[in-house]
């Protein structure tokens, strides 16, 4: 099967990369970190998924980044893929190939870090953590994870360079993240609502600005813990209360938000196929 | 039936077009050298025969069948050595091949495949990153070979090898095509095309210049050959001249040299020197590959539609004898 054997070379090839290493250990190192860092704050675990969200969102794709956009774009660059498709390999199963290793490496990298905040949480924590609580959390987490290496991928796959790929894949994670869900003053979505909004005649209702600022894969992951892991989170934490009474648009509903997750993991890489199969290869 | 068949193959990249109405059939178990200079097209016919690149016009067909319709069925049956082979990071030359094996179904030897190729057993457990550019090639070169493919595509193949290595790859293209294989391959090293090819094509600015076997571009360029005699006592010259075939006779003290449009042409004028005087020693000079890329690639040498082999680009009426010019003879 060309998958399975693209997809095994490629293991074979980066499990031997310390870049690998680096990304799985600094992702675990940073997770055990923060949460001892509160155990002795916070009594209940699942106060410090609050701050293990804002590390899988915004540190846990810079982390990817480097491993993705050179999926393809390297080979393309270093002439390795004449290796790969001057066998029997479909560009399918090349592609397919490649994205299964990212996707592997990402979904490691996440549960293992999950796993690590539960050990962490079991040891240092006055109360024990909630496993449904860090089960949901992890698999929603590996979820992100995917969309935005689903969406890596998919550019390396588009462009012939490395240098492309890697202000690509900048652009994406500014664009989907920093851009989309705000942390930035002035250069957020908000802003650009804000001055359509203030066009004479036009008006953008609070429930529109919820439904689009889920459409990211950053908005959508944030936008589901909050009924998906923190419902049941203990009244002393202030921080949840925030989403007490949260009007019941459509783009805070989990289902939608999640819908919005697994339609970036499975079509950015069948979009990065397309422009990949059109690709003049020499 | 053909292993290869371009018709009217054209490629173009936006405005530049890298390769024009190319027509080029190769027989199967034929060993066919592909020529051409720099920038001339070579590496884009190989890409586009392979799948990698869409053809803008034309068709091109490997082993029966169409490239663009099933690009796997073709590299099923085809051992690829790319020009620059680049190894994938942190593998080893065993494993590359292992890889070929698994992926084509095959069950080689990578041992056997590695030693074929002259790649030594612990060079060949260890990572390729490091290699040496003739390990490199060794290496590329045991990929290309794995599962005894029909069709074997080489784009200079000696690139980066010492004179054993070329030597190597003159062996295997033997080996290759006494199994049966048709060797396609594009080298810069004429020398080593010219010994191991049945014909050779040149390209020239995307356009085919010439195809035939190598004698027979000698003789339509009228390049064959340069017989020179050491003799006694000279003789005459106008008899040695008359010999059908021979274009030029010029005797300089004890030396005697002919030009000879055809190799067909030497042994008579030798003969004829021999019936005059005593030949006390000959040496003969082939016009080699080199001299004939010259003549058909040098700027205002174009000629697309110079040379015939089989009927695959008919000869135009002015240009042969344009290009016998270099040569300083008459073809005919």
């Amino acid at each position: 099967m060309s998958v399975r054997t693209v997809a095994g070379t490629d293991v074979r090839s980066i499990r031997r990369s310390s870049v690998v290493v680096g990304v799985v250990a600094t992702f675990a190192a940073f997770v055990g970190l923060a949460m001892l860092g509160s155990s002795e704050v916070h009594p209940h675990p699942v106060r410090t998924t609050w701050g293990l969200a804002a590390l899988v969102a915004w540190v846990l794709p810079l982390l990817l980044a480097p491993l993705s956009y050179l999926a393809i774009a390297g080979d393309r660059e270093r002439g390795t893929i004449t290796y790969h498709l001057g066998l029997p390999n479909s560009r399918a199963a090349y592609y397919g190939g490649k994205y299964v290793t990212r996707a592997g490496i990402a979904t490691l990298t996440t549960a293992l870090g999950v796993a690590i905040a539960v050990a962490v949480a079991f040891a240092t924590y006055e109360h024990a953590p909630d496993p449904g609580q860090f089960l949901v959390f992890g698999g929603l987490s590996v979820l992100f994870a995917l969309a935005m290496v689903g969406v890596f991928v998919a550019i390396s796959a588009s462009v012939a360079t490395r240098s492309r790929a890697m202000v690509g894949v900048v652009g994406a994670y500014f664009v989907l993240s920093a851009f989309w869900v705000g942390p930035l003053p002035v250069l957020n979505l908000n802003t650009v609502l804000d001055a359509i909004a203030s066009l004479p005649g036009v008006t953008i209702a609070d429930s529109t600005r919820a439904l689009i600022a889920a459409l990211s894969p950053a908005g959508a992951y944030f936008n589901t813990l909050p009924e998906l892991v923190w419902a049941d989170a203990p009244a002393r934490y202030t921080v949840f209360a925030q989403f007490d009474g949260r009007s019941d648009y459509l783009g805070f509903e989990p289902w939608y938000n999640v819908l919005v997750l697994l339609a970036w993991t499975g079509l950015a890489p069948v979009v990065g196929y397309l422009r990949f199969r059109q690709a003049e290869l020499g | 039936m053909a292993a290869i068949e371009l018709t009217d193959l054209t490629k173009r990249f936006g405005d530049v077009t890298a390769v024009e109405d190319l027509t080029l059939s190769v027989e199967r178990g034929e060993v066919f050298g592909f020529l051409g200079p720099n920038g001339a097209g070579k590496s884009t016919t190989i890409n586009v025969l392979l799948g990698f690149l869409d053809p803008s016009a034309g068709s091109v067909r490997a082993l029966g069948t169409d490239v663009t319709e099933d690009p796997r069925a073709v590299r099923q049956r085809t051992g690829l050595l790319p020009e620059a082979f680049e190894c994938v990071p942190n593998l080893t030359a065993r494993e590359h091949v292992e890889t070929v094996i698994a992926t084509k179904d095959a069950d080689d030897d990578p041992d056997e495949v590695l030693d074929r190729v002259g790649l030594d057993p612990d060079d060949a457990r260890r990572p390729a990153d490091d290699y040496s550019t003739g390990m490199h090639q060794r290496m590329a070169l045991a990929v290309a070979l794995v599962g005894e493919p029909d069709l074997i595509v080489l784009d200079e193949p000696s690139a980066g090898l010492d004179p054993n290595g070329v030597q190597l790859v003159r062996d295997v293209v033997r080996e290759e095509a006494e199994r049966g294989a048709t060797v396609f391959f594009s080298s810069h090293i004429l020398d080593e095309v010219e010994r191991v090819s049945d014909r050779v094509a040149i390209l020239q600015d995307g356009r085919l210049a010439a195809v035939d076997a190598v004698d027979s571009l000698r003789e339509n360029l009228g390049m064959g050959a340069v017989v020179e005699a050491n003799v006694d006592v000279p003789p005459a010259v106008e008899p040695v001249a008359a010999v059908d075939g021979v274009t030029d006779v010029t005797v300089a003290d004890s030396t005697v040299r002919v030009s000879c449009a055809t190799g067909r042409a030497k042994m008579p004028a030798l003969r004829r020197i021999d019936d005059a005087t005593t030949v006390e020693d000959v040496q003969i000079e082939e016009t080699s590959l080199e001299d004939l890329f010259e003549a058909y690639t040098a700027p205002g040498e174009r000629g697309a539609n110079a040379t015939t082999d089989s009927g695959v680009a008919e000869p135009t009426d002015t240009e042969p004898d344009a290009r016998a010019a270099p040569a300083g003879g008459d073809p005919s």
